[in-house]
């Protein structure tokens, strides 16, 4: 499958469709790799896949640096082609601006990443072109793709507040979480906003409860759960829990599920007279 | 002073802490992460560890912390400054690498003017250090001219020489102070040459080459080749033990408020915007370079000394795989030596 991607991602350099490839190259250790940004023809070689690729890629899609090297042939996993539709639907990038280069997968991690354990775009659901034998998508039914947060659920309420004080006093305000993450495209972010200041800038409860609930809310029925958010907060708080909950009440309630169908209209931008709004009081 | 500790008495010497009026910090597992943080019992204590997550200098530097009360009303502007931060502390198990940031950091903190918050902190806390026993790939302290078992910013340092023991050496007048208070704890040290576990940390790079180079290639194309990954978090520099930028802001409203100091990090793109909208430090290459200059070349030529301890944090927590030591490999690779770009 790597000589594959890398005859592929010769073809695209060679033929000028792509000026850059993003893709997954060898890392510091043998468990990590990183992402690579391949401009020429004779360096394909640094390409790899293997089962330590977890990384979303298409954050690349969102900053300056990366955007002027051209016009991009992008490595995505089923997961991280979610993240593609969302972008399309939200005007962020052109579909005939990004060369989507599809990878099929059957999990990546080691101990397997939770997003995997329930994984229904083992091959993605969009793409130019595919790498690796097509991977027949199953259906999974809706409890079992959430059951992520069949524990967290049975907490009380009180027990969930303790839960979240616990876990976002260890936040350092590092703002890791939205870097990574694709969809936190705003130039500028309401945490960068002063006048007036939205977001207490300092990482004490209350700054780091308005900034993580803020966060969480912002991607709240746009969220794909890539769980990039949560792999890079070197603080270890579960963030895609309170993103995995917002996905499953979106779900519930509006029959929407993030970057799934490129037909599908948006869940918070879209008013459907059916929409259910029991929750107006 | 030499002594021995057992592992057995590490209970009585938390204990004997407490009775001295000591807080104890020491290495805490939580979960996937150890960190060191205030601990109450022994048990609590993580000793299998490489390094913790967070670094040392959140006790003397946190990462958020009130400077200034103020009220204001029709006639008069009321400040109170904050009193009782400086609690006496003992931090038990920190490594070499984090001891030896304080007095890096001692010349920033005193330097045109002198930081209380940092200056009463460190004297009112004790550094006992653990010598590192293992290491892992990302650690690089004797590329910066440390060693698993330096003393340098230690007040004792304990290295282990056999399973449950290790030997005991003070090493400032504060720490023969903390170990005559507690003498009971500790016994004779053996006679003889002990074998001391200490880590094998390799050599990655002579970090006398980094700096004749950094002089001489603030212009290169691999600022910007290195760092098209990066993705701009702050990560790095706060779990760095000698990134110190901060900043100011007030939480206020019409009548009182306060001033509170956080940290602040180069890689932001916000940190170096100015109000006209112009950012001098634009692309993330930029930002990357300034963390390698000030680190390598500004503090050197500031302070006679690198600002960067070889704990490997940046790397290991990085987002993206951005390797310090890599990069200061590249720097200091013989055949781009004598490059010079423009």
């Amino acid at each position: 499958m790597i000589e594959e991607l890398r005859k592929k991602a010769e073809e695209l350099l060679r033929s000028d469709t792509v000026k850059v490839v993003f893709g997954y190259g060898e890392g510091s250790t043998p468990e990590r790799t990183r992402p690579v940004f391949i401009t020429k023809p004779e360096d394909v070689n640094k390409l790899t896949w293997n089962k330590y690729c977890v990384y979303n890629l298409t954050t690349y899609l969102k900053r300056q640096e990366t955007r002027k090297l051209g016009k991009p042939a992008i490595i995505v996993k089923g997961c991280d082609a979610k993240t593609i539709i969302v972008l399309l639907k939200e005007c962020q990038i052109k579909r005939e601006d990004v060369y989507v280069l599809g990878v099929t997968c059957d999990g990546v991690g080691e101990p397997l990443a939770t997003k995997c354990k329930a994984c229904d775009v083992n091959t993605p659901r969009i793409y130019d072109d595919l790498v690796g034998e097509k991977i027949e998508n199953k259906e999974i039914p809706f409890d079992e793709r959430y059951a992520e947060l069949d524990e967290y659920e049975k907490l009380s309420e009180k027990e969930k507040w303790d839960f979240w004080q616990k876990q976002f006093a260890k936040c350092i305000k590092c703002y890791a979480c939205s870097s990574i993450c694709p969809l936190c495209f705003c130039d500028r972010c309401i945490v960068d906003k002063n006048q007036p200041q939205w977001i207490d800038p300092s990482a004490h409860p209350r700054g780091n409860l308005s900034w993580n609930v803020t966060r969480a809310y912002h991607l709240a029925g746009r969220c794909i759960n890539c769980e990039e958010c949560q792999r890079v907060c070197p603080v270890d708080i579960p963030l895609n829990l309170l993103n995995k909950k917002l996905a499953k009440e979106t779900e519930k309630n509006f029959k929407y599920r993030s970057g799934y169908n490129i037909d599908d209209e948006l869940a918070m931008s879209t008013y459907k007279e059916e929409d259910n709004q029991d929750f107006f009081k | 002073m030499e002594k021995l500790l057992n592992k057995n008495s590490f209970d009585s010497l938390i204990t004997g802490f407490k009775k001295q009026g000591y807080k104890t910090i020491a290495p805490k597992k939580d979960y996937k992460l150890v960190t060191l943080e205030e601990i109450q019992d022994a048990n609590e204590i993580s000793i299998d560890h490489v390094i913790t997550n967070n670094s040392i200098k959140e006790f003397f530097f946190p990462k958020t912390e009130k400077i200034l009360s103020y009220t204001i009303d029709k006639n008069k502007v009321e400040m109170e400054e904050p009193e009782g931060f400086a609690i006496k502390s003992v931090i038990f198990g920190s490594r070499p690498c984090d001891a030896f940031s304080l007095p890096v950091m001692d010349k920033v903190f005193n330097w045109d003017c002198s930081d209380k918050f940092w200056v009463e902190r460190r004297e009112a806390i004790t550094i006992v250090t653990v010598a590192c026993d293992k290491s892992d790939s990302y650690c690089f302290c004797t590329s910066v001219g440390l060693a698993p078992d330096a003393k340098q910013g230690s007040d004792v340092l304990l290295t282990k020489i056999s399973n449950d023991e290790y030997l005991v050496e003070t090493v400032t007048e504060k720490g023969e102070n903390l170990v005559k208070e507690l003498e009971s704890v500790f016994s004779d040290p053996p006679s003889g040459t002990p074998d001391r576990q200490v880590a094998t940390v390799e050599k990655k790079f002579e970090i006398d080459k980094v700096k004749p180079w950094l002089d001489d290639n603030f212009q290169h194309n691999v600022w910007d080749e290195f760092s098209y990954k990066c993705i701009g978090c702050g990560a790095c520099t706060f779990v760095c033990p000698t990134c110190h930028c901060f900043d100011i802001v007030d939480e206020c409203t019409m009548t009182k408020g306060d001033r509170v100091k956080n940290w602040d990090g180069c890689q932001f793109t916000m940190f170096t915007m100015h109000t006209s909208g112009h950012n001098p430090r634009s692309t993330q290459g930029m930002r990357w370079r300034q963390r390698i200059m000030h680190k390598f070349k500004y503090y050197v030529e500031k302070f006679d000394s690198t600002l960067c301890v070889g704990c490997g944090r940046c790397s290991r927590v990085c987002p993206a795989d951005m390797n310090i030591s890599e990069m200061l490999e590249i720097i200091a690779t013989e055949e781009n030596q004598p490059v010079s770009k423009e």
